[in-house]
């Protein structure tokens, strides 16, 4: 894998060749918008390929680039520049859902450094490899089977107390092991920003591995507060 | 996102819906989980010791249409054949018979997981596994 980790787009602005230093999508110097091809979302806010991030900042720098590629001021520019500005724009609010979540943030990361989380994921975790202990599926789909027993009830316009009971210490549990991979999460990434080339792939793997196991609590705690209305 | 006809009738008609005796000798349970979203399916067989021939096949999928589909797609496929023979089946063939799109191959994935499970299962209880590991050692 040689998926580089510094920043490598084009360097100077193409109207005035000023170094693009704050910022790759708009020119510091000429107020020019600069075309956005091979721009990752880290690129775009001038960030390194990092997973703490300054949230406000990140927030700031949203606006202000937001306000200043905003296709309205590019009316009177050349037809390049205002494709340019309406790809900016958007690259921009991508970038910015992207990166202000922290789990989509992994997710992206974890996608730039060529591990795949969908489909043909050739990465380090093989597929066979990418199944959950047997335990923590058995409890998933026991959970699932009351879930739907609960919700034939609620149709019915029965209540089952005990059955209500057990949900929501389902609940509680999962959203205890929820916390707990957050947190794991938060450490990993801790770890792949401190890390180097050497230490790296270890953290990308465990967190590729905590977001598979994230996605079935996920899944169950967003189901159970449906069903218990939250 | 728009689902395939195909899609569409397994998932407002799912055969084969239900759950087998899972302690009994002759069935085999495969329980798989989706990483890719959290979507887990419970596919179960009922061989017959006789001639090695599923007779009976039922799932209970928690999961998107696409992957209830699949699953019941899968148990259609399986009833008839030898554990042999329903091994053979891939993704890719549910791919192609529910015309899902690329998003929702992973869907598919599942169900060949479920099957192979399953079958895995029903061979670890009935000591069927080292036969096969010979054949393929001797290749
Ligand atoms: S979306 Fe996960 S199995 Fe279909
Ligand atoms: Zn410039």
């Amino acid at each position: 894998m040689s998926t580089t980790l510094t920043t490598s787009a084009p360097a100077t602005c193409w109207a005035c060749s000023t170094a693009l230093g704050e910022s790759p999508l708009l020119c510091v110097a000429c107020g020019k918008v600069q075309p956005t091809t091979s721009l990752d979302y880290f690129h775009a806010f001038a960030l390194a390929r990092k997973l703490q991030i300054d949230l406000p900042g990140l927030e700031r720098e949203f606006h202000r680039l937001s306000r200043r590629l905003h296709p309205d001021r590019f009316a009177r520019a050349t037809p390049q520049e205002q494709e340019w500005s309406l790809a900016a724009t958007a690259l921009l609010n991508d970038a910015y859902r992207t990166l202000r979540d922290p789990i989509a943030r992994v997710e992206y990361l974890l996608k730039l450094e060529g591990l795949e989380i969908g489909e043909e994921h050739a990465g380090v975790n093989k597929r066979a490899d990418r199944q959950p202990p047997a335990d923590l599926l058995e409890e998933v789909f026991e959970l699932n089977m009351q879930l739907e027993e609960m919700r034939m009830t609620q149709k019915m316009g029965e209540s089952d107390p005990s059955l209500q009971r057990d949900l929501k210490s389902a609940r509680t549990k999962f959203e205890t092991l929820l916390s707990e991979v957050d947190n794991d999460l938060a450490t990993q990434g801790r770890a792949w920003d401190e890390g180097d080339a050497a230490t790296r792939p270890a953290a990308a793997k465990a967190m590729a591995a905590l977001l598979d196991r994230r996605r079935y609590l996920r899944n169950l705690v967003r189901d159970v507060n449906q069903v218990l209305g939250a | 996102m728009a689902y395939s006809d195909k899609v569409l009738d397994h998932y407002n008609n799912p055969r084969n819906v239900g759950a087998l005796d899972k302690s009994s000798d002759e069935v085999g349970t495969g329980l798989v989980g989706a990483p890719e979203c959290g979507d887990v399916m419970r596919l179960q067989i009922r061989v017959n010791p006789e001639t090695q021939v599923i007779e009976e096949a039922k799932f209970r999928t928690f999961g998107c249409g696409s992957a209830i589909a699949s699953s019941s797609l899968a148990t259609e496929w399986v009833k008839g054949k030898t554990v042999d023979e329903a091994l053979g089946i891939k993704n890719t063939d549910i791919v192609k018979e529910l015309a899902l799109p690329p998003v929702k191959i992973h869907c598919s994935v599942l169900a060949e997981d479920a099957i192979r499970a399953a079958i895995g299962d029903w061979k670890k209880k009935n000591h069927v596994s080292e036969a096969v590991e010979v054949a393929v050692a001797a290749k």
